[in-house]
C-alpha cells in the first residue's frame, strides 16, 4: 500500500534541527500538536498496514517567508527509510523555480513535485509564474500533486485552488501527469470532470471536511460522483491519500475500505496506480 | 512528608494495546527514598488510560474487545469534525470515551520504601489511539524512608 499524500511536519528530528519549523508548522501550516519522533510517523504507517509514503514539503518563501519543511529535510527524510518517498516543492513565485526543481530532483533524488497554490499563493494557470514549473516538471517525468478545494491551513485561500484552473494547464502540457488532491472538496464534481476528460489526471482520497474521514469521502463519493463512476471511468485515476497529520493514516484507510469497493478497485486505489505514477515513463505498463 | 514526581515517555506501537509498566512503577518508588506513604500514577493524554488488572494475555485482549463492543467504532458521535485549536481533524471520539470508561489513574500503598500491590496486579498503560509518544506521571508522596 502506498500513502500518496503525507505531511511530514510532526518529526520531531526536522523540529529539532531546525528551530525555524515549529513557526512555520504553527502559524502558516496550521498544526498545532507538539512533535513527535520520526519511528511514531514510521508506526502510523505499519498501523495503517502502509508499506510506502509520499513526503510532501511547501515552499511558501515568496507569500509566508518560509519552508513548511523543506527539500533539504525531505532528502533527509528519505535517507531514514526506503519506505518514506520523497517529494519537491519550489516556489513559482522565484524565478529560479524550474532550476530550484532539477535541483531537488537530479541532485537530490526526489521524485516528484508537491504545490499548494492556496498556500504558496500562486495562480495555476499563471503562465509566467507557474507554467515553466509544469514545463520543468514535464521534462523531469515526474508527477505533480496539487492542493485543491479547502484549505485548513490558517494562511491559505482556497480561491487559487480551483481544478478548473488546471485545465488550461493540462492542455498546454499533455504529458504531465498531475494528481488532484482532496478530491478538490468542495468542488468535487469539477474536479472528476477534469480527471474524466483528461486520463493524465488522477485524484487522491484524502477528503476532509466533517465527520469521521468514512463519512467525507462517502458522503462526496456517493452523493456527487457515485461509486460505479469510479470502477468504470476511473480505476486507473485514484491514489490512496491520507493527508496525515490532518488525520491519522489508520482512519483513512479505514475510510476507503468501508466504501466497499470491488477487491481490484481496492487494490489498484491503494498501490497499483500510485506505483505507476511513481514510475517514469519508460518503465510504466 | 516528601513527593518524588517523573514524568516518564512511553512509546506506543498499535491503534490500542495495554502497556505493563508495573517494574517502572516499581523503580520510581524504590529511587524516590519515600518509606511510608503513597504512589500515583496519572497519565497526561484523554486518549489514554491506567487500569490495573491480572496480567494474562487472553484478559488483555478480553479488554480491548470489551471496550470496541461498548463504544463501536461506526457511532455518529458529535467529536466528529475539524478542531482548530489542534489543526486536525479530531475524529476519535471513541477513544475518548474509551479513556473516560477506564480512567485516568490508579494508587497504590507504599510500605518499608516498597510498592503494595497483589501479587496478580498489573499495571497498565492503555493505549486507545496509537502509536504515538505517550507520557505518564509516576509520583511517591509519604515520609522519607
Amino acid at each position: 500500500m502506498i500513502d500518496f499524500h503525507v505531511h511530514p511536519v510532526q518529526v520531531a528530528e526536522l523540529h529539532a534541527a531546525d528551530p525555524a519549523l515549529d513557526r512555520a508548522v504553527r502559524d502558516v501550516f496550521g498544526l498545532q500538536m507538539p512533535p513527535q519522533p520520526l519511528a511514531t510517523l514510521l508506526l502510523h504507517l505499519d498501523a495503517g498496514g502502509i508499506d510506502h509514503a509520499v513526503m510532501l514539503p511547501i515552499d511558501c518563501t515568496t507569500a509566508h517567508g518560509c519552508t513548511v519543511v523543506s527539500n533539504e529535510q525531505v532528502a533527509w527524510l528519505t535517507g531514514q527509510s526506503s519506505r518514506l518517498i520523497g517529494f519537491a516543492s519550489v516556489d513559482p513565485s522565484l524565478p529560479e523555480a524550474p532550476a530550484a526543481l532539477e535541483h531537488a530532483v537530479r541532485g537530490l533524488g526526489l521524485r516528484g513535485l508537491k504545490l499548494d497554490p492556496a498556500l504558496q499563493q500562486f495562480r495555476l494557470d499563471d503562465e509566467v509564474r507557474a507554467f515553466p514549473v509544469y514545463a520543468m516538471a514535464e521534462t523531469l517525468d515526474i508527477p505533480v500533486l496539487v492542493h485543491a478545494g479547502l484549505s485548513w491551513a490558517p494562511k491559505g485561500r482556497a480561491a487559487l485552488a480551483h481544478p478548473l484552473a488546471l485545465e488550461r494547464v493540462v492542455q498546454t502540457f499533455p504529458r504531465l501527469r498531475l494528481v488532484v488532491a482532496h478530491f478538490g472538496w468542495p468542488w468535487v464534481a469539477e474536479t472528476v470532470m477534469l480527471a474524466l476528460r483528461y486520463p493524465t489526471v488522477s485524484v487522491d482520497t484524502s477528503v476532509l471536511f466533517s465527520g469521521t474521514p468514512a463519512e467525507s469521502l462517502r458522503q462526496a463519493l456517493t452523493s456527487t460522483v457515485g461509486l460505479d463512476t469510479l470502477d468504470r471511468s476511473l480505476s486507473r485515476q485514484i491514489v490512496f491519500g491520507s493527508n496525515y497529520p490532518r488525520v491519522d493514516p489508520k482512519r483513512a484507510v479505514w475510510a476507503v475500505r468501508e466504501l466497499g469497493l470491488r477487491p481490484k478497485l481496492l487494490r489498484r486505489v491503494f498501490h497499483d496506480n500510485a506505483a505507476a505514477l511513481l514510475a517514469p515513463t519508460s518503465e510504466r505498463p | 512528608m516528601t513527593s518524588h514526581l517523573e514524568r516518564i515517555g512511553i512509546q506506543t506501537t498499535a491503534d490500542r494495546q495495554l502497556l505493563d509498566i508495573t517494574p517502572a512503577v516499581r523503580a520510581v518508588v524504590a529511587r524516590s527514598g519515600v518509606g511510608e506513604g503513597r504512589v500515583f500514577v496519572n497519565t497526561l493524554h484523554t486518549t489514554t488510560a491506567i487500569t490495573v488488572n491480572e496480567g494474562l494475555e487472553d484478559l488483555e485482549d478480553d479488554l480491548l474487545e470489551l471496550l470496541a463492543r461498548l463504544v463501536p467504532a461506526g457511532a455518529p458521535y458529535r467529536h466528529a469534525r475539524f478542531l482548530h485549536a489542534d489543526g486536525q481533524m479530531a475524529v476519535n471520539a471513541p477513544s475518548h470515551l474509551c479513556g473516560a470508561l477506564l480512567g485516568m489513574h490508579t494508587s497504590f500503598p507504599v510500605h518499608a520504601g516498597r510498592i503494595v500491590a497483589g501479587s496478580r496486579q498489573t499495571v497498565y498503560f492503555v493505549e486507545l489511539d496509537g502509536p504515538l509518544h505517550r507520557e505518564y506521571t509516576v509520583q511517591v508522596i509519604g515520609d522519607p524512608a
